[in-house]
């Protein structure tokens, strides 16, 4: 027996055009919490692909028990005892939890194949109480809270007998209290002798839980540590490569006169009482939890939803916009947050994506004019430096940061004023991180106003040169770029405070 | 920091270019033909080629529409009730005593309106498909036709209206040149215009479309109206062919003419497909329809024959991924 649970040497993955394991190493001792860490891109989801089966590697060994195993698809990995519980929830939620957990491999009766309702429905009920959960496992899924369903997909990994779980950034949409909820289970199925591989970005979930923590980077593996042995800055410095102040290539802008004011603006369960100002040349950066209501008001700026209450003041005047076509009209541009679902046509080249929202210019009265079509996309793809052979490359063989250098190109087809970014560079490598960021400093000092939606605390800080923080659909505070630090935006975002009205 | 690479070059691939669907289409085309003068000796003359195609394209009208519709990913089931009920409309305005001429612009505007009710439906509500939708509206349409008719045939139309259905201009069927102006226009349309552009892209992702300006409800609207006006074309050449008309007339074009779309590549997924590709399986339906029944097959037998066509329409983008899959894999 070996004193590994699970062993990967040498594993590498390649998709066309991305190399997303390079040569990567991990162990998992038996009865450990293992965090893995790395920036957005490292690598991270195609390492759990590999070991839950989703992908195969094209090189390198997995050991499980120091046995060397194939894990060919999902099913492999459920019967080696792998259970992998995801971010965004991947639930049923019509179904009840007791058909969510044992969704796959329910109890039937032998012969007359009939599903064995009581015996899931007590089973359910056992793996819930251990767990410590309250509610009924006849309940609607979808009537249960992020934090509750999270829970069902822990419940669900214990009755397949998982030996192994896999946690991915399980706490990123909890609040503090619920955290702390899934910390204790956590560390009540490690007592249980289940390994846990915990991902995440929050560094404090690694402090309070992990006992090693293993960090990748721009796919490559770079090490594993004692958490105890390992300060805060050399981890920061593992993940990122360099410092992180040149991460982030925020130009001093002159900021001018104001452009967009929005006021009191309200939409009905999704947020309230929003009022702010953006003026040209700056960087407005928008921040809050997950679900805190920050796309919400971006999309009533762009008219994807409507507002039900408020005003949106442009260049003085107060205007109404019920279609993204009048927004981009009026010279404001969104650059959603998913860009193969709101940004892409994935399916065709670079070159017809660029044009898309300005079809109007390479057209004469409604003709298309290709020349012109290929004349405007081959200048916007070069100018953000999209790495591909070709324009007429399609957008799905682009690796996630040139696709979204695609979507950026996009937005400068229009003669905007306002730009409103959400997670610009969310799921994006390193190098396209900082390639974006700087497109986007660059056009805030050309007098661009600019919100930037994002999750990235030290993104947030390093580009911003105001701060809104929203919780819950309110504005919990809104601070300067000097008085800004982590600790402040993280207590705005976190815990219940009065509103802030704009000065 | 530019990147002098990128180039704005097509790779050319002559083998990607013969393995498009067309051509099998094409082939399809050639083989039929060939089948047919085989099988007939009366088929293979100029004047019995032109003179099959007024025989079946009065759906082609609704071909061409309903390509827009598919591309989208929906589709229109209500056209054959369009036909029936501007058709019956029509044939009822003129015997009123209207004019002849103001009888096909009734017509016309029926079918449109038609269109127009399905678009605005849709559109509004957005929880309804497509399908439902025109599933509602092909009862309603039909029902209405029935109400005017009850179960009786309406006619007598002034002699002139003979010409759209049997008339020739020049040895060339009227029908045929008609048909051809509209296909071009549709086909100009679909590949050259930023309206064309913007179909496509609703086809293949409508939300991205709409972050991207497109103005989704807008476009769709017009294109189910338009399937509502060549269903009324459709409709006035099919009555002056049959000299008049009943409420059950054109009963499941709909089906014909979606089978069409299918056969000439189009995806019903959405988001593919060419005109030119539907213009062929018009033809290709068309002609093995006539060839089949010049030596008497039975009408049930080539339903048959079409039915398992359409089978290896929809099959063989399939068996093209099922064999790329297992090369890939063979790959690593």
């Amino acid at each position: 027996m070996s004193e590994y649970i699970l062993e990967l040497k040498g594993v590498t993955k390649t998709f066309p055009g991305v190399k997303a394991l390079d040569d990567v190493h991990f162990q998992l001792k038996s009865g450990e919490i293992h965090a893995l860490m790395g920036e957005n891109g490292a690598g991270k989801s195609t390492f759990i692909k590999i070991i839950t089966g989703v992908h195969q590697p094209d090189e390198g060994e997995i050991y499980l028990n120091g046995q060397k195993v194939d894990i060919n698809n999902p099913r492999d990995a459920q019967k080696l005892g792998i259970a992998a519980i995801y971010q965004h929830v991947t639930c049923y939620p019509d179904l009840s939890v007791t058909e969510n957990i044992f969704m796959g491999h329910e109890k039937i009766k032998k012969g007359t194949n009939r599903l064995l309702w009581n015996e899931m429905h007590s089973e359910a009920q056992k793996l819930l109480d251990e767990l410590g959960a309250t509610f009924d496992p006849k309940t609607r899924m979808g009537e249960l809270s992020v934090a509750q369903q999270q829970i069902v997909e822990i419940a669900k990994a214990l009755s397949t007998n998982a030996k192994i779980i896999i946690m991915d950034e399980p706490t990123a949409s909890l609040t503090k209290s619920e955290s702390e909820e899934l910390y204790r289970i956590t560390e009540k199925l490690r007592n249980n002798g289940t390994s846990i591989i915990f991902i995440s970005h929050r560094l404090e979930d690694m402090y309070r839980l992990a006992n090693r923590v293993t960090v990748f980077r721009d796919s490559k593996y770079i090490g594993t540590w004692e958490v105890n042995e390992i300060s805060n800055e050399e981890l920061i410095v593992a993940m990122v490569g360099r410092e992180i102040t040149q991460m982030f290539p925020k130009k001093e802008a002159k900021i001018g006169e104001e452009i967009l004011r929005v006021e009191k603006l309200g939409k009905i369960g999704f947020f309230k009482d929003i009022s702010f100002t953006l003026h040209k040349g700056e960087i407005l950066g928008l921040t809050g939890l997950v679900g805190s209501g920050r796309t919400e008001v971006c999309q009533a700026i762009f008219g994807i939803t409507s507002p039900d209450e408020g005003k949106i003041i442009f260049e003085g005047k107060e205007v109404k916009i019920d279609h993204p076509l009048q927004a981009m009209n009026l010279g404001i541009g969104y650059l959603p947050e998913d860009r193969q679902k709101q940004g892409l046509v994935l399916e065709w080249s670079i070159e017809k994506n660029i044009t898309l929202p300005a079809l109007d210019k390479v057209s004469h009265k409604g003709w298309l004019d290709k020349e012109k079509e290929v004349e405007i996309a081959q200048a916007l793809a070069k100018k953000v430096n999209v790495k591909a052979k070709s324009i007429y490359d399609l957008a799905n063989s682009l690796s996630g940061g040139n696709q979204q250098k695609v979507v950026v190109a996009k937005l400068l087809t229009a003669d905007l004023k306002v730009i409103i970014v959400d997670e610009p560079t969310k799921g994006v490598d390193v190098g396209a991180k900082s390639a974006i960021l700087e497109i986007m400093s660059d056009l805030a000092s050309q007098g661009y106003g600019i919100i930037m939606v994002s999750s990235e605390m030290p993104e947030v800080l390093g580009m911003s040169d105001r701060i809104i923080v929203m919780r819950e659909g309110r504005i919990t505070a809104q601070l300067s770029r000097e008085e800004a630090s982590q600790e402040i935006i993280l207590e705005a975002a976190m815990t219940k405070k009065r509103s802030v009205n704009t000065a | 920091m530019e990147n002098t690479d990128l180039t704005a070059e097509k790779n050319f691939d002559l083998k990607s270019f013969f393995f498009q669907w067309e051509w099998v289409l094409v082939l399809i085309l050639i083989i039929v033909n060939f089948i047919n003068t085989y099988l007939s000796p009366y088929y293979l003359n100029t004047y019995t080629l032109l003179d099959a195609t007024m025989t079946f394209l009065d759906k082609a009208f609704i071909v061409l529409p309903m390509t827009f519709v598919i591309i989208f990913g929906d589709i229109d089931i209500s056209v054959g009730s369009t036909v029936a009920l501007s058709s019956v409309v029509m044939a009822v305005a003129y015997n009123l005593g209207m004019p002849m001429s103001l009888a096909i612009i009734i017509c016309l505007l029926v079918g449109t309106v038609c269109g127009m009710i399905n678009g605005l439906l849709i559109v509004k509500f957005k929880e309804l498909s497509a399908v439902i939708v025109t599933l509602s509206t092909m009862t309603l349409y039909r029902g209405i036709a029935y109400t005017i008719l009850e179960d009786q045939a309406a006619g007598g139309f002034p002699e002139w209206f003979t010409f759209p259905g049997w008339g020739y201009v020049k040895g060339i069927p009227f029908i045929l040149i008609v048909f051809t102006i509209f296909a071009i226009i549709f086909a100009l349309l679909l590949h050259r215009t930023t309206f064309g552009r913007q179909v496509y892209a609703i086809g293949n992702n409508a939300v991205a479309s709409r972050y991207s300006g497109v103005q989704v409800n807008k476009i769709k609207f017009i294109v189910f109206t338009l399937a509502g006006f060549m269903s009324a074309i459709a409709a006035l050449f099919l009555t002056s062919r049959m000299g008049s008309t009943r409420p059950n007339v054109a009963l499941g074009y709909e089906l014909d003419v979606i089978a069409m779309v299918v056969l000439g590549g189009v995806s019903t997924s959405g988001g593919k497909g060419r005109i030119i590709g539907t213009i062929l399986s018009i033809f290709i339906v068309g002609y093995l329809r006539y060839g089949l029944g010049l030596i008497n097959v039975p009408a049930q037998v080539i339903l048959i024959i079409i039915g398992l066509l359409l089978i290896f329409a929809v099959m063989v983008p399939n068996l093209e991924k099922y064999f790329k899959r297992k090369k890939t894999k063979k790959a690593f």
